[in-house]
């Protein structure tokens, strides 16, 4: 129903290339995000599927069916707009009933599915509204809503959330994801936000510069990083880089350890530092500790109440378990 | 932030902006006072004048003399015809430009304004045989015709300048939703673009109802708008000032009308360009 | 948002608009073109004579071009200059805080509405004529000579009158610019200790340099094009004081065209100031082919249209000036 296969493609902007050649397949049913540092072409790449920019060579088929030189409108995709583009000159139910209206479906389906979606997105209340009455939370959900009604084969969502504020941006996030296990359609999601990423994806595809870094299951990301970019980039607060002495030590170029994955004590551990700046956030506390003689800064979640203040002497012990190894290019040992 | 002005300060500047505000207003203020005194008094010092009787004589001459209501009747068609070709010509272009730029299209662009800073004179004459071999002379439709080629740069830059101001995504989603061209077109973008639409329009019909050089030089009689008829009081009459006035205060008044009651458009209208 | 589709899509929605304006500028040029290499006689058609450069040579030799090429680049700088420092000045008035705001704005719009030969008329008649005129009321009240402006300054009185007629425009757009400038900024700079100079120079004008382009592009392209306003004022005189490209260009067109088909309705000269001619008159050719052009011409009453008289429209005293280039047409014919 919604499998969709990247065979080779490759895009450019007159003598800039975006996306080097490239192999994606997207399974029916599945919710993939696509993330990745600013300008790394993950808007290029959606908009590719969705067929509002060309492919510079290769192929993309959906459901087997070469698509490559369809329109947009025949490719049975819906997308969702990061400035929820809608029709600011159309009241909601209008904004949501414009698909059908252009596929010529009839007008009691299109009121049955207007009311579906409404009550879907709790929308019922604001159909009358026009997009402009309505506050950002809203708005989104209309885009969701006029997406939903075209039943399409596969979402596309860019940045969906990132004009909400932070509290409306984890609502949101819940609502998209249950949306997706009810209706079980492919959906595709472009995020720069990693906990976006971690938290709704059935797979993750990581991007830099156009190359495909990685592509697997969020905990894959987490435990197994490919290279240095992957594991910096999946964790919050980011992975602590280690070169030199302590990495030579491990056969390794540098190490990799989670904050999470390293033990602080005021008495004894394997490494000591000084403690610079300490976010409390109530339930944890990220210590930045400096001095340590392994690099600038050593990123470290503590229990909440671990009674520490700025310059204290403190002791580090990481798990050596959880110690990535990476060569001199990036890769992992 | 707005501060406190002195109220001292607020006087200065209300008497300045008035002073100037009516030195600029007063020919036309002038020639309004003027079309209702009779010949005798109007050529009379101010002073003279504005003690002066009123009368409505000089209308009554113009609109015998001149058929006011055919002249008035090519203007509205010439220039509400010129100007609405004109958008269903541009409105297209502007898409293209906004929508979907090239390399080209600031260049196409420059050249388009660019064929409005040729002097007409130089094309009167060519322009002049095609309409005499199609028998084009003294129509409206002509004039409309060569109105429209006039000010469709200026129409499509408008356009353009407010298109762009649209986002891209909202044509991309209707795009996504189905919608063909022509839909994206008529159910989308015009909508979105109405005010903008509507700024362009009025100010084109201000241009063409102005417009003095082809009106002037490919009418004579039948298809003369009133840019025509006002310049028929230019000698000998010209002495006679209040008929002058008269017919002055008739050719603008309508225009003037208008475009004080869409000031706010208007001034809109020619800003998109101008001001971010 | 640029696919194969959208592409082809946008060059099909933008050629209608690039081949009319390829057509209204091309076949008008090349018959130009053609026509300026020929003898040609428009109202003896097949009597056509290749003349190679002779027309151009007559044109680009004769003093009026330099003199009207001068003329219009006066013209466009003068009331560029006139409007965008008048603009910004009279905007940054209408800017501060007054009573009665809307009316004044009303009234500083009006001259943009007014149409070029109106304004033409009103300022030559009722303000600048020496004798019945406003100005010549002014001076007479304080004892002075009246100053004929047509013809001692003609472009200068041109110039005020084009001025009057785009100094709204170019108020109203600064105007606007100058409201859209964000009063933090302002506000900002004064912390900083700019004084108003400063201010002005540093945050307002840098601001208001989009708008002022603006300004100067759009009014540059009508400006280029004047017509009207010399048509109806000085007829280009005296001599070619007023002469610029347009009216110039305006005047080499042949006669023979505009008489009766309306073409370049002529009108009479009662400006006293206009009497003294110095170029010889229309129709007397000394020079064949060198016959100046004929601004006097449409002094003579008794070619005034009938017919347009009946019918109300402009008392067409049938231009008898011809332009060079077709006097010599004619010549040849005889
Ligand atoms: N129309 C275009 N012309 C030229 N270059 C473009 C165009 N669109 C995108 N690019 C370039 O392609 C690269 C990828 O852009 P893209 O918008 O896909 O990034 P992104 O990953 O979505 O970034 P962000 O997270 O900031 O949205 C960028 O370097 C951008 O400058
Ligand atoms: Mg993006």
């Amino acid at each position: 129903m919604g499998r969709i296969t990247l065979d080779q493609v490759t895009k450019s902007f007159g003598e800039v290339n975006v996306i080097p050649p490239l192999d994606l397949t997207i399974e029916d049913g599945e919710f993939v995000v696509f993330v990745g540092p600013s300008g790394c072409g993950k808007s290029t790449l959606l908009r590719l599927i969705a067929g509002l920019e060309d492919v510079s060579s290769g192929q993309i088929r959906i459901d087997g069916e070469d698509a490559t030189d369809k329109r947009p409108a025949d490719r049975g995709l819906a997308m969702v707009f990061q400035s929820y583009a809608l029709y600011p000159h159309m009241s909601v139910r209008k904004n949501i009933a414009f698909p059908m209206k252009m596929a010529g479906v009839p007008e009691d389906e299109q009121k049955r599915r207007i009311d579906g979606a409404a009550a879907a997105l709790n929308l019922t209340d604001y159909l009358d509204r026009r997009p402009g009455q309505l506050s950002g939370g809203q708005r989104q959900r209309v885009a969701i809503g006029r997406a939903i009604v075209r039943e399409p084969q596969a979402f596309l969502f860019d940045e969906p959330l990132s004009n909400l504020d932070a509290a409306l941006r984890v609502g949101m996030r819940l609502e998209i994801s249950e949306l997706h296990k009810r209706l079980a359609t492919t959906m595709i999601y472009v995020t720069h936000d990693q906990v976006e990423a971690m938290t709704m994806a059935d797979k993750i595809v990581v991007l830099r510069a156009g190359y495909i870094e990685q592509v697997g299951t969020p905990l894959e990301l987490y435990r197994t990083p490919r290279n240095r970019f992957v594991a910096g980039f999946i964790g919050s607060p980011r992975m602590n880089f280690i070169e030199g002495e302590t990495a030579a030590a491990k056969g390794a170029f540098a190490v990799g350890v989670r904050p999470e994955h390293i033990a602080a004590s005021t008495e004894s551990g394997t490494w000591q530092g000084k403690v610079g700046v300490a976010e409390h956030l109530g339930s944890d506390t990220f210590l930045h500790v400096h001095d340590t003689g392994l690099a600038d800064v050593l990123t470290v979640r503590v229990d909440g109440e671990l009674p520490v203040r700025h310059g204290d002497r403190i002791f580090l012990t990481p798990e050596e378990d959880k110690i990535h190894r990476f060569d001199a290019e990036g890769h992992r040992l | 932030m707005a501060r406190a002005v002195t109220n001292r300060r607020k006087a200065v500047t209300t008497l300045a902006a008035w002073l100037i505000g009516i030195a600029i207003f007063f020919p036309i203020l002038w020639i309004i006072v003027l079309s209702f005194k009779t010949e005798g008094e109007a050529i009379k010092a101010p002073l003279e004048v504005l003690g002066s009787p009123w009368t409505l004589e000089s209308y009554a001459t113009v609109q015998e003399r001149s058929n006011y209501l055919l002249h008035f009747t090519n203007s509205v068609i010439i220039s509400v015809g010129s100007t609405v070709l004109g958008l269903i010509i541009a409105i297209p272009a502007a898409w293209a430009m906004a929508f979907v730029p090239g390399r080209r299209t600031k260049d196409v662009l420059m050249w388009m304004l660019s064929t409005k800073m040729l002097p007409p004179v130089g094309v009167l004459v060519p322009i002049y045989l095609i309409f005499r071999d199609f028998g084009l002379l003294d129509t409206r439709f002509g004039l409309t015709v060569v109105l429209t080629l006039i000010n469709l740069p200026i129409i499509i830059w408008m356009l353009y300048t407010y298109f762009r101001e649209i986002p891209g995504e909202i044509l991309e989603a209707a795009r996504m939703d189905g919608a063909s061209l022509r839909n994206e077109i008529l159910y989308v973008l015009t909508p979105m673009a109405v005010p903008g639409i509507a700024s362009t329009l009025l100010l084109n019909i201000i241009l063409a109802w102005n417009e003095a050089f082809w009106t002037l030089n490919l009418t004579a009689a039948k298809a003369a708008p009133l840019t025509a008829f006002i310049a028929s009081y230019s000698s000998p009459e010209g002495l006679f000032y209040a008929k002058l006035s008269a017919a002055s205060t008739m050719a603008i008044a309508p225009i003037l009308v208008m475009g004080w009651f869409s000031q706010k458009q208007l001034v809109r209208g020619l800003t998109f360009g101008a001001v971010k | 948002m640029a696919t194969q589709h959208s592409r082809a899509a946008a060059r099909l929605m933008i050629s209608p608009a690039v081949l009319l304006l390829l057509g209204w500028m091309l076949i008008p040029l090349a018959m130009t073109i053609y026509f300026s290499f020929l003898r040609y006689n428009l109202l003896m058609p097949g009597m056509e004579e290749f003349t190679g450069w002779t027309n151009y040579r007559f044109f680009l030799t004769d003093p009026a071009f330099k003199a009207a090429l001068i003329n219009t680049l006066l013209l466009v700088g003068g009331v560029l200059l006139i409007t965008s420092v008048g603009g910004v000045l009279l905007a940054l008035l209408l800017d501060q805080p007054f009573w009665g705001q809307g009316v004044v704005r009303i009234m500083v719009i009006a001259p943009f509405f007014v149409m070029p030969t109106v304004s033409a008329l009103v300022w030559k008649n009722m303000f600048m004529n020496p004798v019945n005129g406003l100005f010549g009321h002014f001076a007479q009240s304080l004892g002075l000579a009246p100053f004929d402006f047509l013809s001692q300054a003609p472009l200068a009185s041109i110039i005020g009158i084009v001025s009057w007629q785009w100094l709204p425009f170019a108020t109203l757009i600064l105007l606007t610019a100058l409201q859209s400038l964000d009063q933090e900024q302002l506000e900002a700079a004064e912390m900083d200790g700019a004084g108003p100079l400063s201010r002005f120079f540093y945050i307002m004008l840098p601001h208001l340099a989009r708008a002022i382009t603006v300004v100067i592009l759009i009014q540059t392209i009508f400006l280029l094009s004047i017509f009207a306003e010399i048509f109806v004022t000085t007829s280009g005189g005296p001599g070619t004081a007023s002469t610029n490209l347009t009216f110039l260009i305006f005047l080499e067109t042949p006669a023979a065209l505009r008489r009766g088909h309306g073409l370049g309705r002529g009108r009479g000269r009662d400006h006293p100031g206009q009497h003294r001619r110095d170029l010889p008159d229309a129709d007397d050719r000394q020079e064949p082919g060198r016959v100046r052009m004929t601004r006097g011409a449409a002094n003579r009453p008794q070619i005034r249209s009938a017919r347009a008289d009946r019918t109300g429209a402009p008392p067409a005293a049938a231009h008898a000036s011809g332009g060079r280039i077709w006097r010599k047409m004619k010549v040849g014919e005889e």
